[in-house]
């Protein structure tokens, strides 16, 4: 089912934490709410589900105004953080409990709950207690108890959150999987932009309560509207350096870098600008040279990490197949690809 | 490692020393007066042996001895060495001394005319003073007179008759003596009085009506009331509801005799609608019941409130949310997920209320004392009153203390029981909510 937020506005007292926010998400679409700490994605999240009342704005599932009707009444099923199982239930109480609030018949009741232990595979811990499950198993009884009453969206606040590396990858397939499986328009609240990239369909990327840029991961990753956006997304993360607008270049402060002036328009000419570089993009092929010193190794098994010191002490990073012939403190001169490198303005857009 | 246990048991000292005075030397002295006959009239130190009027009738009517005790109630003269020789010192005539030693020599009297004519028809013919103070050198009557040990009684009774039997000396010792005994005759009575089943019945209704509608009962509705209010009101209500327990009793009872008296503040406004004034608290065993079970409910809801109110705190806000989106209302997430979490306290503010109303009584001595005509006379009550502070004044130390062991054994099985019913090892064990 489509949700649509219109206008929406939220404020704890004097705070205004959202103000008027539209987000659309598409029937069946799997859509993030990425950024940091204390953004407003798990505000809008509550509000969606009901939890918290909207200060300002509609919220419709589908042609239907949810804005003011209870959360018990808006069939949304929703993961938490912390899973939130009801300690002293049995897992099939847990799955059963939003039947059985319903007052639906046992056998009914019975046939379902199995049905989605089924789905989300945990058919033999079905008479287990929560505290007698693993972190993993406790998120798919979760899931299976937001999605037993087929609610409209579902919603996912940090799911993964409290799970370790191995089980996080698992988890984040199983999500994904069973999303499909039953088709449900869902949010995932994160601030992993793994997580986000590789989960959802579409990511609404926020930052102090506006929504900078919403696109398909690749989209994002490739086009990314501003700096913030640019520095959320990738890993390891894109570098950033300042420059100036030169004759027909970017001449990067207190470096003989010399970026040719791509296409497009560039503030006049002495205008500040921001630089971002990809750590794919800096390497031994490339059109622009750049020199430095290697700083740091990190190994990654496949590939290595390096940071490449520049004459100004700016840091820029690059990733490239393990390599023998360079190591630490290697005066070096690699290369940055020019057509891949971005540029904002003084105030973060992207020129 | 050793320094610091030395630690330990000094920091523990003072707490041992406390429990040892003001519990087990208590417990173990309620223990020992409870086998005994105390009270008001034997007092609680070693008594004496007294031939009061009391002492003969229980020697008549108890041990059956009819002769013994007719003897010993008599005032009875001897003519007997000990009198003569106080003659002589006091100066009376030697011929008189002399003549009652040599014709007179042991013989008894037991009325006092008889022992006067014989001293007045004596040759000196002493004049009728002197004829009184003979004879008062001579009563050898036992009637009213205190000895410090059996030994001194039995001297004394034989100067009067000296045939006492071992089993007569034994029932004038028992019957003549003034302080406490031995005895399990406490727990007899209590078995036997129809007081005891009365008392214990009103204690049941008193602990269980006041545990049930009040201090459980009324402290979750506080609880969930004040859990489902916004912060602000749901403090003001916390602190309102606490008023009670931090009033000092005297006062907090008080206010509703003010409230209940036939001139008080409800006959007063009743009054105005027709109804005639009467002390409401008192009026009737239904009225004071009512007024029992509510000043001791008000006092003790607060602290399950309190208790109830933080367990509930404690369960995760995310349950709440949890359950409202899945479509739980109130009364479901009242029932589904609050209750079931709040197993624990419930059960602690079971067991700690009952035994604390077990034996508290201070509203009920200080609102009906009892009345009206021991409707309302606990357990606890019944002691104090037996024991402590009575109409008659007859204080029954003795019965008192076996009335408050009962009560001790009755508080130890029902700790225990609780302590069971708690699965205390489990309550040790890690905390059940999980965050």
């Amino acid at each position: 089912m489509r949700i649509l937020l219109d206008g929406f506005t939220k404020s704890f007292g004097a705070v205004t934490v959202i103000e008027n926010m539209k987000l659309e998400i598409k029937d069946g679409e799997m859509l993030a709410l990425l950024g940091p700490s204390g953004c407003g994605k798990s505000t809008t999240l509550f509000a969606i589900c009901g939890i918290h009342k909207v200060t300002g704005g509609r919220i419709l599932f589908g042609d239907k105004d949810v804005t003011r009707i209870a959360p018990q009444e808006r069939n949304v099923g929703v993961v938490f953080q912390s899973y939130a199982l009801y300690p002293h239930k049995t897992v099939e109480e847990n799955i059963a409990f939003p039947l059985q609030v319903r007052r639906l018949s046992a056998d009914e009741i019975s046939r379902q709950v199995n049905e989605m232990a089924r789905l989300v595979h945990i058919e033999k811990l079905l008479g287990r207690r929560p505290a007698e499950l693993s972190g993993g198993q406790q998120q798919r009884v979760a899931l299976a108890r937001a999605l037993v009453r087929r609610p409209d969206v579902l919603l996912l606040d940090e799911p993964l959150a409290n799970l370790d590396a191995k089980l996080r990858l698992e988890m984040r397939s199983e999500i994904r999987r069973i999303q499909l499986e039953t088709g449900i328009t869902a949010v995932l609240v994160t601030h992993d932009q793994v997580e986000a990239m590789s989960m959802c369909d579409r990511i609404a990327i926020m930052d102090a309560g506006r929504i900078i840029q919403i696109a398909t991961p690749s989209e994002m990753y490739e086009n990314p509207r501003t700096e913030f956006v640019a520095g959320f997304l990738g890993n390891p993360p894109i570098a950033f350096l300042n420059g100036v607008v030169g004759d027909g270049a970017i001449d990067i402060s207190g470096t003989d870098i010399r970026l040719p002036k791509s296409a497009g328009a560039l503030p006049s000419y002495g205008a500040r600008v921001v630089v971002g570089i990809r750590p794919e993009n800096l390497g031994p092929a490339g059109d622009v040279p750049v020199k430095g010193r290697i700083s740091f190794v990190e190994t990654q098994g496949r590939e290595n990490l390096y940071d490449l010191t520049l004459p100004n002490g700016r840091v820029l990073r690059s990733i490239q197949p393990v390599r023998s012939d360079v190591g630490l403190n290697d005066e070096v001169e690699w290369f940055m690809r020019s057509d891949r490198i971005f540029v904002f303005g003084e105030d973060g857009a992207r020129l | 490692m050793n320094s610091s246990r030395n630690l330990g048991l000094v920091l523990m000292a003072p707490a041992i020393v406390l429990v040892v005075l003001f519990f087990l030397v208590p417990v173990a002295l309620t223990a020992v007066f409870s086998f005994t006959t105390m009270s008001t009239s034997t007092g609680i130190t070693g008594g004496a042996y007294q031939l009061a009027p009391n002492a003969i009738q229980r020697l008549r009517d108890q041990f059956g001895m009819v002769e013994l005790a007719q003897k010993l109630g008599e005032p009875s003269f001897v003519i007997d060495e000990r009198g003569l020789a106080t003659l002589e010192a006091k100066g009376v005539a030697p011929g008189i001394v002399a003549e009652l030693r040599s014709n007179h020599l042991n013989e008894t009297f037991t009325v006092r005319r008889d022992v006067e004519r014989m001293i007045r028809s004596l040759r000196e013919r002493p004049s009728t003073p002197e004829v009184k103070l003979i004879s008062a050198e001579f009563s050898r009557s036992l009637a009213n007179a205190r000895f410090a040990d059996e030994a001194a009684l039995f001297a004394a009774v034989k100067a009067i008759d000296a045939q006492l039997t071992e089993d007569e000396k034994a029932a004038l010792a028992a019957a003549s003596y003034s302080g406490w005994t031995w005895t399990t005759e406490n727990f007899r009575r209590m078995v036997s009085t129809p007081d005891t089943a009365r008392t214990l019945f009103n204690t049941l209704a008193y602990v269980s009506l006041t545990l049930v509608l009040f201090n459980t009962g009324f402290a979750m509705i506080l609880a969930l009331a004040v859990h489902y209010m916004p912060e602000r009101p749901a403090g003001f209500f916390r602190i309102l509801w606490l008023l009670p327990r931090i009033t000092p009793p005297v006062i907090y009872v008080l206010m509703w005799k003010w409230l209940a008296w036939d001139t008080g503040f409800l006959s007063a406004v009743l009054d105005d609608f027709g109804v005639r004034p009467r002390n409401w608290m008192l009026d009737s065993a239904a009225n004071a019941w009512v007024v029992v079970v509510f000043i001791n409910g008000l006092v003790g809801a607060s602290m399950g409130m309190l208790i109830f109110s933080s367990a509930i705190k404690a369960i995760p806000q995310s349950l709440f949310y949890a359950s409202e989106v899945d479509g739980a209302y109130r009364w479901q997430q009242i029932r589904h997920i609050i209750l079931p979490q709040l197993r624990w306290p419930i059960l602690f503010v079971t067991c700690y209320q009952t035994l604390s109303l077990l034996t508290s009584f201070e509203y009920i001595l200080l609102s009906t004392n009892g009345g009206p005509g021991g409707t309302t006379e606990v357990w606890a009550l019944a002691i104090y009153h037996t024991a402590l502070n009575n109409y008659a004044g007859n204080l029954q130390y003795g019965y008192g203390a076996a009335m408050a062991l009962v009560l001790v054994v009755i508080g130890i099985v029902l700790s225990l029981v609780y302590l069971r019913l708690f699965n205390y090892g489990a309550l040790v064990a890690r905390p059940l909510i999980e965050h």
